[in-house]
């Protein structure tokens, strides 16, 4: 399980987090929700210590984050995480080099899954394709937790369809995984567990399936209430 | 095997109400090996959770069975599967008269209407 | 270990290009040096002797021979050794911002590398003087090279000439980056390596604290240059020469040492606990 427990974090004098706290546990799909802006990437980078927190804890599987946790959690974001010039042969082999859990089945199965062609260059790809090798990076980890930092923004259709095909197969199954998205329309059907987050905190934290069973109300209509009030 | 789920119901239930439908329509037979959950995940596009969530609800209801080491099956018992029938039946009902109470038409009209219309239905699908 | 020598061969990979175009330039320039410097003495010989008949003896005597000395004077000679210079000390920051700027984010992969982030550091640090130690060691072989070129241009009437040994002794300028003896050698790199460990420190408050991080960092550098020279300003002005000059060494060698664990020490810490993205 991670843990984010009254983080704080501040950015100048002013304060992005105010005390988050929600729990995100392995073999689900939590999805961070909010405006941009609002701190979902600030989150994610404080969890793989990537930026410090002014107050709180992190804790993943009861443990803070140390050079061991890189091999048990990873963070895909919505940047190039490699060098352009390097081709995804060279992306994937860097990682088999640093990394014990790096699968290197998965990360051929990933390449056939995406439609990837190992010896293009990063610098070539369009978007749609970075975000395709970013995952295929993060996913052939074999990691219990994955987090993502807007997997879907600005990526063309097919891509997307692509991507979200990731979510309900096998490269998730049994993972804990933490997304963040500022447009939740078209993957309500594939999270468990949503976190609204406004202006710092998080204003509600529930399962959709069960919004939709106990209130009848999908995940937008929550959304709806918890924003337009 | 694509569905299009409303947003407001459970997802789950809806996927039971899926298999329900099949299973009527004939398009599932009875003791019919169905997908496993992963594959089932996978085909509709939802949450392999959920795709649990609804078996073990299917079970429950004993719409399916699971033997040890195979895939689940389709239910043979006669009693389920025809319960089943007349669940969906009387549900299709309900909403049809829900929506034309409120035209306030004379019931034996109203079935005279029916038939003609079913009847017209059948016509054009033979 | 294993981790530091992957990013160490790694991050010179990187550089490897840069590496390169100091190494062919320095090698072109410095040669076309040789060329010009020796043609233009024998161009002048020539009209000399040749135009205005002055007797050879009466030429060397008035012109002197041409030696190596004339080329490494030149700027064909220093140039290329100052355009390295700056090209390593313009390094030393482009090591770090390079994994931030641009649309390139390196730096995320890097910090989420299940190896002690210290190695980071390590890593860019050590090719930094990899580079270093390869560009002096290039311009040893170079030097004989450049001798045997000169060589065969000029006659050997003309020449007074002069082993690398010797050159480099009577040149100052070429004896910081190519030191005479072992001390000295461990003096000025070390002096090197400790200077690039401070300004790594203050680049990585930067890049934690961001524009505070620049004013941190700066007091940082001037704090770590008062401590190294302390020993030297105590020895000239308080203690009137109190300290031998190799007990001052000493303290010097201490001083230094004592600023390189702080260095890292601080790195350490900004690294796994401030660093941001």
């Amino acid at each position: 399980m991670i843990e984010v427990k009254a983080v704080e974090k501040k950015y100048g004098r002013k304060k992005i987090l105010k005390g988050v706290s929600f729990t995100a546990k392995k073999g689900e799909i939590t999805c961070l929700i909010g405006i941009n802006g609002v701190g979902k990437t600030t989150i994610l980078n404080a969890i793989m210590a990537l930026t410090p927190i002014n107050k709180g804890q992190i804790l993943i599987d009861g443990k803070t984050l140390d050079k061991h946790t890189f091999e048990k959690i990873t963070f895909i974001p919505d940047a190039i995480t490699m060098l352009p010039h390097m081709t995804i042969a060279e992306a994937m082999e860097f990682m088999d080099d640093f990394y014990h859990c790096w699968n290197q089945e998965r990360a051929t199965e990933l390449l056939g899954f995406f439609r990837l062609n190992q010896s293009d260059r990063i610098s070539s790809l369009s978007k749609g394709n970075t975000a395709k090798v970013n995952l295929l990076l993060g996913l052939a980890l074999d990691v219990d937790y994955v987090l993502m930092d807007e997997p879907f923004s600005g990526i063309d259709m097919f891509s997307r369809e692509d991507i979200a095909n990731v979510f309900t197969s096998h490269l998730i199954e049994n993972r804990g995984v933490i997304i963040t998205t500022h447009e939740v329309g078209d993957i309500e059907h594939l999270i468990d567990k949503v976190v609204l987050l406004d202006d710092g905190m998080v204003s509600k934290e529930f399962s959709a399936e069960e919004a939709r069973e106990i209130e009848g109300k999908s995940v937008i209509d929550v959304m709806r209430e918890v924003y337009q009030r | 095997m694509t569905v299009n789920f409303n947003n407001r119901d459970p997802v789950y239930l809806q996927i039971v109400r899926y298999f329900k439908e099949q299973i009527v329509n004939g398009v599932l037979e009875p003791g019919e090996e169905i997908p496993s959950r992963r594959e089932l995940a996978n085909r509709m596009k939802v949450n392999p959770n959920t795709a649990q969530r609804a078996y073990k609800e299917m079970e429950e209801q004993g719409l399916i069975y699971t033997e040890k080491n195979h895939p689940s099956k389709i239910t043979t018992d006669q009693q389920v599967l025809g319960n089943v029938r007349n669940e969906l039946l009387v549900e299709a009902v309900d909403m049809f008269v829900t929506s034309v109470r409120s035209i306030n038409v004379p019931v034996e009209e109203l079935l005279d209407l029916v038939k003609e219309k079913y009847k017209a239905n059948v016509d054009k699908e033979a | 270990m294993r981790n530091y020598l992957k990013l160490v061969n790694f991050e010179f990979n990187r550089v490897a290009k840069l590496f390169a175009v100091l190494l062919s330039f320095t090698f072109i320039v410095q040669v076309i040096g040789v060329i010009v410097q020796s043609k233009s003495y024998l161009n002048m010989a020539d009209k000399k002797i040749y135009e205005e008949f002055m007797p050879k003896a009466q030429f060397l005597e008035s012109f002197g021979h041409m030696s190596f000395f004339q080329i490494i004077r030149s700027v064909w000679f220093l140039g290329p050794i100052a355009i390295c210079i700056a090209g390593v000390g313009f390094y030393i920051f482009l090591i770090w911002y390079r994994d931030w700027l641009g649309k390139n984010t390196f730096i995320y992969r890097l910090l989420m590398l299940p190896t002690t982030r210290l190695n980071i550091f390590y890593a860019k640090i050590t090719t930094i003087l990899i580079m270093t130690f390869g560009l002096v060691a290039f311009q040893l072989i170079l030097l004989p090279v450049e001798i045997l070129f000169m060589k065969t241009m000029v006659p050997e009437e003309f020449r007074s000439d002069m082993g690398v040994g010797e050159l480099l002794t009577n040149m100052p300028e070429l004896s910081i980056i190519i030191p005479g003896s072992f001390v000295e050698l461990i003096l000025y790199y070390g002096t090197g390596l400790l200077v690039v460990s401070v300004i790594f420190t203050a680049i990585l408050m930067e890049r934690s604290f961001r524009w505070k991080g620049i004013f941190a960092g700066l007091v940082y550098i001037a704090i770590a240059s008062v401590i190294f020279i302390l020993p030297l300003l105590l020895q000239e002005f308080v203690l009137n020469g109190y300290f031998y000059p190799v007990e001052l060494l000493v303290l010097e060698i201490i001083t230094g040492l004592i600023i390189l664990a702080a260095s890292i020490w601080m790195s350490r810490f900004l690294l796994t606990k401030k660093i941001t993205v």
